[in-house]
């Protein structure tokens, strides 16, 4: 299947590097507005309590203050991101459910004065008590946090697929395991900003940092009480999202809602402690797992249970849990798999969606059981995985097709380049390990987050009539993952022409309709809608070339923008003179040689009028008939094996990753140096979330660390060598074959930095992160029972 | 998180310091590179009405000068000037790997000396390798000089003998004769950035290379209120030949000083552990950089 392309699989540059290297590029941040105010939010300082009495009346009498606005000053209309659980409030009226949830939104002629307003609104709140854990908000009595959740259960899930029980009688080695995390911040250097502004018609744009512009259209339409069409959500250059900015905030809407009331633009913008109050990343997980294999390593069963600490909000929380189970369904042939999953909710910052979604610490664990089942049957961990792979055409017990599957290919091609097997002989020292793991990821969600056989994307390419540009209109969320790049590589591609002829217009609902930047899904769905908007394109130039020239349209197609001909080029000389003749005066003509793109697409103007193509893609039916099949299906699945190296202190549990070697399958790569920086991306967040990060709370429900001094991402003198090798597959369902790389890139990260520290200690780690503390714990362990073979 | 408004005055001299420090009373504070001071004031811990930055004190005056056996360092030496400094390298390696150990390199290039210690945390990198030099600070107040060991300088977290009205002039060190090496070692989750969960500085003097220790420091960070001496482990070694075993408890005796706490970035517990692993750690290195073999 391999073919040649002109601009794909290249390392051209960002189309927007320069203005973001140069800060040309605006962010939400940047923008001002004429007679721009500027918002604020009170939060709750207490986790759980009764509103008993509000009183903004200082903060109204503020000097400055042009509007305040309390919970009864605002629609009552529930949001949230999955409709089934839609338990969010612009504002709290009459309770608030943690420390960080919303009680006032105030507009001031400055930061400085809205935010002393904020301050000045008065809350008297009667405390309840508070649920801080899973654990807790699952015991009877435990006090109840929504109506709608009887118990705390936000969502559970009870998947069976082929038989455990039967199979656990097959099964020759059996490990059961618990692994705990805490919660973890997408970390995104951008904070939430958004700037909302009526036009004097009454039409709301609404400027703001998300990834997800279409679903914030919907809430907004919703809550305001607007059709969808006077709803104009735009997005800024938007400086990174992991998740945590795919859903709509009460931010965003009552940053409306004030421009509403006071009929002025109105720009909010969080401060990073609000980042972390308003949460929305890394879920905190509990999972057991009990996991068989033969003793010829062959895996058998999965019964797995999960726990997942949700906050105080449904946000993507359904998908989550579903997803915790779903995807370890592959990449290896898994026959019967029990799913038991509880995602909860307490009285913390909600959490959502976060890179690899609610797959990654499930992944974490299931692949150091296959490690710890693969040295007791002596087995080497990538041959234990090479015996199971799945590879193309494969369906999981679940359903999931995989229509293309370079496990195989990814596994090999680590091991070699990482010197797997020539450092395994060499045995263990004390101190040095190395570990390995696999993992895979959708490739676009395959059903949209509201009920609907709406197309996912819709993409319109248009022709300049001048000839020679091509704009690529498009509502796909450019949030720093290159999707600009991928859409002008893509077009650019389909019509046989540079990179530099294409522009391209996205993350507007004014231009096209986009689910947006989630479950890694803008370069299978919006880049297939692209690639047929192209080729629509494409079709209407051949056909104005076919009519003058009497020759098949088949015949016409570009090369590098150059006409390429098979047969005479006889009308070539007429379509140039009259070219030239419209551009007197100018200079740098093409004079000699094949017809140019600019010349073909303005006679094919001159001929047809404006062209222009359109493209959507909407996924085929995927996925079976049980409860909650939807999630985890998708038209395709990128798939990663990487392998740590790790140095431990043994005296101070001090983990130093030397080295991460990553192969990752991205069906064909649209841009190499995107691919390899998604995957450096990936393998860099994995390491913060294997070693360091950690949303931590006193015992009243409030963060500790809501600051990047103590919240603790890896620095630069942290990263390790990281090697990244791409994997081409072919994806059938892909455009030209490629598939995604934002997320899947992060499942083995962890897996394999904790098997290599077992490698090097011994030690087996059961939660996260592995701060020398807990590794020292684990080594100790380990001194008092003995090796956990 | 934005900082709020305040009154800004700079000061052409010392005296002048001290005298805006004693006219605007309880409210004022003093600004060198601000990585501490704007910090707590974006997060209101502080909220002076007045800020009196001294930043232009500092005239043409080198990091470190030597003058014999003196070693004087500037308050308003950047913690960059420091970790590069080859005079301090060469004389008090260890103050240099605590100033090396400070944020990053943009928080380097700001941050003070004086800052590190007048703000007084018993994290601050700068605090024990100083204390393992038996380092002085000169305090400058409108009434007049005087000069205080560090070792009595800091009394709480936060708090130290520096008056609000007082200025930290000097910071003085008396290198001791005989054989002298030196360590650092801080401990932390991530390479850079980094507040310590435990850290120790030590300094061994030995009679002559290989023998005896004629002066045995070993200094605290992140494990007390205030950066600490573990005298105890000091007597152990003093007047001995240093070898594995004595090192090794002189590292358990100053685990026992320590008076550590629970927070978010560890357990007394296990900062309690490391400190005797640092200790050892930094003995066996200070002790070869002074020429004691085995």
């Amino acid at each position: 299947m391999k073919r040649d392309f002109q601009v794909l699989g290249g390392r051209a540059p960002r189309v927007d590097a320069g203005d973001k290297v140069t800060g040309q590029a605006l962010y939400a941040a940047d923008l001002k507005r004429p007679g721009m105010l500027f918002g604020a939010l009170a939060h709750s300082p207490v986790a759980h309590a009764r509103i008993v009495g509000v009183n903004a009346d200082r903060a109204r009498s503020l000097p400055g203050v042009k509007a305040v606005l309390l919970g009864a000053d605002v629609p009552q209309v529930r949001f949230g991101v999955s409709p089934a659980r839609y338990d969010e409030t612009v504002l709290a009226l009459d309770r608030v459910r943690y420390a960080g949830d919303e009680v006032a939104a105030v507009a001031a002629v400055d930061p400085d004065t809205a935010l002393a307003a904020a301050g000045l609104v008065e809350v008297e709140y009667e405390e309840l008590p508070a649920v801080l854990d899973a654990s807790a908000a699952l015991l009877p009595g435990a006090p109840q946090i929504h109506d709608m959740y009887p118990g705390n259960i936000c969502a559970e899930v009870h998947q069976e697929f082929g038989d455990v029980a039967q199979a656990r009688a097959q099964a020759e080695v059996v490990r059961r395991d618990v692994f705990t995390s805490k919660m973890q911040s997408g970390a995104f250097l951008e904070p939430q900003c958004a700037l909302a502004e009526f036009d004097h018609a009454g039409r709301l744009t609404l400027w703001s940092a998300t990834q997800t512009p279409h679903y914030v259209q919907r809430t907004l339409a919703m809550v305001l009480g607007l059709p969808e069409h006077r709803v104009r959500v735009v997005m800024p250059r938007v400086g990174g999202g992991f998740g945590p900015k795919a859903s709509a905030s009460s931010m965003e809407i009552a940053t409306c809602l004030l421009a509403r009331a006071t009929g002025k633009p109105v720009k909010t913008l969080f401060s990073r402690e609000q980042v972390f109050l308003h949460g929305r990343g890394r879920h905190q997980f509990r999972h057991e797992m009990e996991t068989g294999i033969r003793r010829d390593g062959t895996l058998v069963f999965l019964e797995h249970r999960a726990i997942l600490d949700g906050g105080a909000f449904a946000s993507f929380g359904i998908a989550t849990v579903y997803y915790a189970g779903s995807l370890l369904a592959g990449p290896y042939r898994l026959p019967n798999m029990k799913y038991d999953g509880w995602r909860v909710v307490t009285n913390k910052p909600a959490c959502g969606a976060q890179r690899g979604h609610g797959a990654v610490h499930a992944r974490a664990l299931f692949e150091q059981q296959l490690d710890l089942l693969a040295e007791e049957i002596g087995m080497d961990p990538f041959e234990l995985r090479l015996k199971n792979v799945m590879q193309a055409g494969d369906v999981t017990c679940n359903e999931l097709n995989m229509s293309s599957l370079g496990m195989r290919e990814c596994l090999e091609a680590v091991r070699s380049d990482c010197g797997w097997d020539e450092k395994r002989r060499q045995g263990r020292r004390p101190g040095r390990g190395i570990g390995m793991a696999c993992g895979f990821f959708v490739s676009g969600a395959g059903y949209p987050i509201y009920r609907s056989r709406t197309p996912h994307c819709t993409v319109r390419v248009r022709l300049d009539e001048n000839g020679g540009g091509v704009q690529v209109l498009s509502g796909a969320a450019e949030i720093g993952q290159g999707s600009d790049t991928m859409l002008a590589t893509i077009t650019a591609e389909a019509l046989g022409i540079p990179l530099d002829h294409v522009t391209v217009r996205s993350g507007d609902t004014d231009l096209a309709l986009d689910l947006g930047a989630y479950s890694s899904r803008t370069t299978l769905m919006t880049g297939s809608a692209a690639k047929e908007a192209a080729e629509s394109v494409l079709r209407q130039i051949q056909e104005a070339l076919a009519r003058a020239t009497g020759e098949p349209a088949g015949d016409f197609s570009f090369v590098r923008g150059l006409l390429h001909l098979r047969g005479l080029p006889h009308c070539v000389e007429a379509i140039r003179a009259e070219f030239q003749k419209e551009r007197r005066g100018y200079s740098g003509l093409p004079a000699e040689g094949p017809l140019t793109f600019r010349e073909a697409s303005r006679f094919a103007f001159l001929e047809r009028g404006l062209i222009t193509g359109a493209g959507q893609y909407r996924p085929p039916p995927l996925g079976g008939g049980f409860k909650g099949a939807a999630v985890g299906t998708s038209p395709a699945y990128g798939c990663s094996a990487q392998v740590a190296e790790v140095e431990v202190d043994l005296e101070t549990g001090q983990v130093k990753v030397l080295r991460i070697t990553g192969a990752h399958d991205c069906g064909q790569a649209v841009n190499r140096t995107q691919v390899e920086g998604q995957m450096h991306g990936s393998m860099s967040m994995g390491l913060g979330e294997a070693l360091t990060e950690q949303v931590l709370f006193d015992a009243r429900g409030r963060i500790l660390n809501p600051n990047f001094s103590d919240y603790k991402i890896p620095t630069a003198l942290d990263a390790p060598e990281l090697r990244a090798l791409i994997v081409d597959s072919h994806e059938p369902n892909g455009p030209f074959g490629a598939k995604e790389v934002g997320e899947g890139g992060i499942m083995p990260t962890i897996p394999a930095v904790l098997n290599a520290i077992r490698d090097a200690t011994g030690a087996v780690i059961d939660e996260l992160p592995a701060t020398p503390e807990r590794v020292l714990a684990a080594i100790r362990k380990l001194g008092r029972h003995g090796p956990a073979r | 998180m934005r900082l709020p408004m305040f009154e800004y005055a700079e000061a052409k001299s010392a005296a002048e310091a001290c005298g805006m420090l004693a006219d605007a009373g309880p409210d004022a504070a003093l600004i060198a590179g601000g990585t501490d001071l704007l910090v707590r004031m974006k997060r209101g811990l502080e909220r002076p009405a007045r800020v009196v930055s001294i930043r232009r004190l500092r005239g043409g005056l080198p990091a470190v000068a030597r003058d014999g056996a003196r070693l004087a360092l500037h308050p308003l030496a950047t913690m960059a000037e420091l970790a590069a400094d080859p005079l301090l390298e060469h004389a008090c390696g260890n103050v240099a790997a605590g100033a090396r150990a400070v944020g990053s390199p943009l928080v380097r290039n700001l941050a003070t000396l004086g800052g590190n210690l007048a703000s007084a945390r018993p994290c601050a990198d700068t605090a024990p390798p100083l204390l393992s030099w038996d380092a002085r600070v000169r305090l400058q107040s409108a009434s007049g000089e005087h000069s205080v060991p560090l070792d009595d300088f800091f009394t709480g977290p936060g708090a130290s003998a520096l008056r609000r009205d007082e200025l930290l002039t000097a910071v003085e060190i008396e290198l001791p004769a005989g054989s002298s090496g030196s360590a650092f070692l801080k401990l932390g989750q991530r390479a850079a950035l980094e507040i310590a969960i435990a850290s120790a500085a030590v300094r061994l003097t030995l009679d002559r290379p290989g023998g005896t220790i004629l002066a045995a420091r070993v200094a605290l960070g992140s494990v007390a209120p205030v950066p600490l001496r573990a005298r105890a482990a000091e007597d152990l070694l003093l007047g001995r030949v240093p070898n594995e075993d004595l090192i090794r408890e002189a590292g358990e005796a100053a685990a026992r000083e320590a008076r550590p706490i629970d927070d978010l970035r560890a357990s007394a517990a296990y900062r309690r552990e490391m400190v005797a692993v640092l200790v050892r750690r930094a003995l066996t290195a200070a002790l070869e950089r002074a020429g004691g073999g085995r």
